[in-house]
């Protein structure tokens, strides 16, 4: 063989091994276990309680294992990665059946011995695509009702009690107000609560029409808590209904007495109120009782063929949802749909004390609608339009509808891309 | 000088790693976002086919969300360029003539400690300055208040130009120290008989610094320039983490609106082009600060100020002394008299 040769051969072989090296591994493990890769988004107090569980199963195990990732950013991080189990919200869900990302759960549920019946109404539509499981579903976490029993001895249960709170509060010290409204963060579960409230169907076709006018007026009464009622402070910023009410008036900063928020944050309002912290359900801020939140359901990859990997996940499954073990994810805070676990939660409230009151609020939970896009739909709703709402004292009904039909626009272009 | 076949290869294969990287991580890239920018190329379900440029059609008509996006994000981008490249290059450069005037012990700890903060992620420095400019209780607006300097407290993350303070200050402390590297090591090239005979001619601080140091390290600060330029460009995780792009997108960097439309909407075809029309808009304003550096060489080189003429004047008047330049030019009239 001449210079020429294996030059050229030296020269392929490196740019094969590197694009090699670039390529998706395989499923087995150096311990000859079959890994199941499970990528979540569960990065808050929530994570270490799934860590439990995901631990818990590799340990039982000789056979799979199942390799979790907790990610901020787990959605981009499964769109151009390679997983085979991934979290996703309900609100998303239909989003990822139809870009062909997942595939259907029922066999797997199947084989792990679980059936619809072993959930409860909420979490079967939560995870339901055109009559098919497409996510098994994990938890309902509703916006949740934390409250400061310093402040406020009983839950406040309508907005007329909220409004003679703040007044009370006010009259007390300037810096103390009922409870608060973000800028931006969670606003999507109060764009939802305003429409589930008022019995306001947002979904038009296919896409959000938010230009109605009875939830431009519903809008403008969040405006009114702020400018009018002063039962909000205004401009509270990033989660500024969880970071107000964990704030000190004596100190200079604007505190609440009760926080409508995620569930996620019990830990950290557990750790700083501890046993002066009360929680409540979602109370009535407009017409009707209503709550409004989203749900976690467990979705496998579409691009999940190996028979071994399949076998994993149903294993996976079958353990995640036997209730002793499911029940450190009601530890975490939230509430799972899974019957049997419910039923072991009403047995030892205390232990489960956020699960089993927010469990009792699951009868009145309206889901979301159901479009493609969910979230890239609501985002010019949630990155301006809830920041003019709380920030703007002399916004007008018709200044808001303008904003609302910039925002139904881009909602009909985004339904459109589908 | 004649190769042989050996070393004609051997030299090939020293190349082969370039060539691969090169290949790999910079052409093949390029030519592949090309392709996928002309096609409906979804992050889900892959090609959709080709489309020519109706992706970039979609971007550049008014009304579109693309066009949208990419607008405001392109207009709040160049914002930040305005705002940010003038301080990150001003201040790191008296950061570097203040190192370069201490003590030679001094001087390796400060320097170290300025570029230490480049070290920390963007996260942890989102964090500190989340903290630091929270608008309710945050720990400037505590200190603001309790001086008596303000009566309300200042919502430095969500109203404007407060947002753009915030986000501008935060990627100065995180990044100041590259560029103060860069000066530092620049200063260090000055020769510094140039200083010593200015120091002889008695030449003021100001005017060594206008005469010496800014022409000596020309070159540095124009690669200073166009890489702070580019830095800036690429704003995405001080917006993101401490801003979230807002108030109302006001924030909004080019890299979130391409990450949006990318992982957000799934079109990794409108994504690519996006892409692809922010690097020749970076290109032709790195292009601009090259032209308008090589003009202003090529200008001063060939045309001296009338300043610089009349000192050039009175040197040739007053004859040489030096070897090393005309140092009648920087001789006062009383000096020369004495002489």
């Amino acid at each position: 063989m001449n210079m020429k040769k294996i030059g050229a051969a030296a020269s392929t072989g490196l740019l094969v091994f590197s694009l090699a090296a670039c390529s998706g591994g395989d499923s087995s493990s150096d311990s000859g276990k079959t890994q199941i890769k499970f990528i979540n988004g569960f990065t808050g107090g929530d994570g270490a309680f799934m860590t439990k569980i995901v631990d818990g199963f590799n340990s039982s195990q000789d056979e799979f294992e199942v390799v979790q990732s907790q990610e901020k950013d787990h959605y981009t991080k499964f769109k151009s990665g390679n997983y085979d189990l991934v979290v996703i919200h309900e609100t998303s869900l239909e989003t990822y059946q139809k870009d062909q990302l997942i595939q259907d759960a029922g066999p797997y549920m199947e084989t792990a011995g679980l059936a619809e019946d072993d959930f409860n109404a909420a979490g079967i539509q939560s995870g339901t695509v055109e009559d098919k499981l497409f996510g098994v579903p994990l938890d309902i976490h509703p916006l949740t009702m934390f409250y400061n029993e310093e402040l406020v001895s009983e839950a406040p249960t309508d907005y007329e009690q909220l409004k003679a709170l703040g007044e009370t509060l006010q009259s007390e010290n300037e810096n103390l107000y009922a409870f608060g409204l973000p800028s931006t963060g969670l606003t999507t579960f109060y764009f939802t609560a305003a429409a589930a409230q008022n019995g306001i169907d947002l979904a038009k076709d296919g896409y959000l029409d938010f230009t109605q006018s009875d939830y431009a007026d519903a809008l403008m009464q969040y405006h009114d808590m702020v400018f009018k009622d002063n039962t909000s402070p205004e401009k509270l910023g990033l989660d500024g209904e969880f970071q107000a009410f964990m704030k000190s008036a004596d100190e200079g900063a604007k505190q609440t007495a009760v926080t409508m928020t995620g569930p996620w944050y019990y830990q950290a309002v557990k750790e700083k109120y501890a046993d002066n912290l009360g929680i409540g359900a979602m109370p009535t801020l407009f017409e009707t009782a209503a709550t409004t939140g989203n749900a976690h359901t467990i979705s496998v990859a579409a691009s999940v063929e190996d028979e071994e990997v399949k076998d994993g996940i149903s294993e996976f499954l079958k353990y995640l949802y036997t209730p002793e073990n499911l029940a450190n994810w009601a530890e975490s805070g939230q509430t799972p749909s899974h019957l049997a676990t419910l039923d072991l939660i009403t047995e030892d409230p205390e232990k489960y004390e956020l699960a089993a009151k927010n469990q009792e609020q699951l009868d009145t939970y309206v889901a979301a609608p159901r479009v493609y896009q969910f979230d890239e739909q609501m985002r010019y709703m949630n990155e301006v339009v809830f920041t003019k709402l709380t920030s703007e004292p002399n916004l007008t009904k018709d200044a808001l509808m303008s904003e609302l039909e910039k925002a139904t626009k881009a909602a009909k272009q985004i339904a459109d891309t589908q | 000088m004649h190769m042989t076949n050996k070393s004609k290869w051997l030299g090939f294969i020293f190349v082969v790693p370039f060539l691969v990287s090169f290949l790999v991580f910079w052409l093949i890239p390029l030519l592949y976002g090309i392709w996928i920018s002309l096609h409906d190329f979804r992050l889900s379900v892959g090609n959709n086919g080709f489309i020519g440029l109706k992706n970039y059609v979609d971007i550049l008509t008014p009304d579109t969300i693309y066009n949208r996006t990419f607008m405001t994000s392109l207009k709040n981008t160049l914002m930040f360029i305005v705002l940010s490249v003038p301080p990150l290059i001003l201040i790191s450069l008296g950061l570097a003539l203040l190192i370069e005037h201490l003590p030679k012990k001094l001087k390796t700890f400060f320097r170290t400690v300025f570029f230490l903060s480049y070290s920390i992620s963007v996260t942890a420095v989102s964090a500190i300055y989340l903290w630091l400019f929270g608008a309710n209780g945050g720990y400037i607006n505590n200190i603001l208040m309790k001086a008596g300097l303000i009566s309300s407290p200042i919502n430095w993350t969500g109203d404007q130009p407060y947002a753009w303070l915030v986000i501008v200050i935060a990627t100065i402390w995180w990044t100041i120290g590259f560029n103060m590297l860069l000066f530092v090591n620049a200063l260090d090239e000055v020769d510094g008989t140039l200083y010593e005979a200015a120091d002889l001619d008695g030449a003021s601080a100001w005017n060594k610094f206008r005469f010496i140091t800014l022409p000596e390290i020309r070159n540095i600060s124009i690669f200073v320039m166009i890489t702070t330029v580019i830095a800036s460009f690429n704003l995405y995780g001080q917006s993101l983490l401490i801003t979230r792009g807002g108030p109302e997108q006001s924030t909004s960097s080019l890299i979130m609106g391409i990450n949006t439309t990318v992982f957000g909407n799934n079109q990794l075809g409108v994504g690519s082009a996006m892409a692809l029309l922010m690097g020749v808009i970076m290109m032709l304003i790195t292009g601009i600060q090259y032209w308008i550096s090589y003009k202003s060489d090529k200008d001063e080189l060939a045309k001296p100020s009338r300043k610089e003429r009349k000192r050039l004047k009175r040197a040739v008047n007053a004859g040489p002394t030096n070897v090393n330049q005309h140092p009648a030019a920087t001789i006062d009239k009383k000096e020369r008299k004495i002489t």
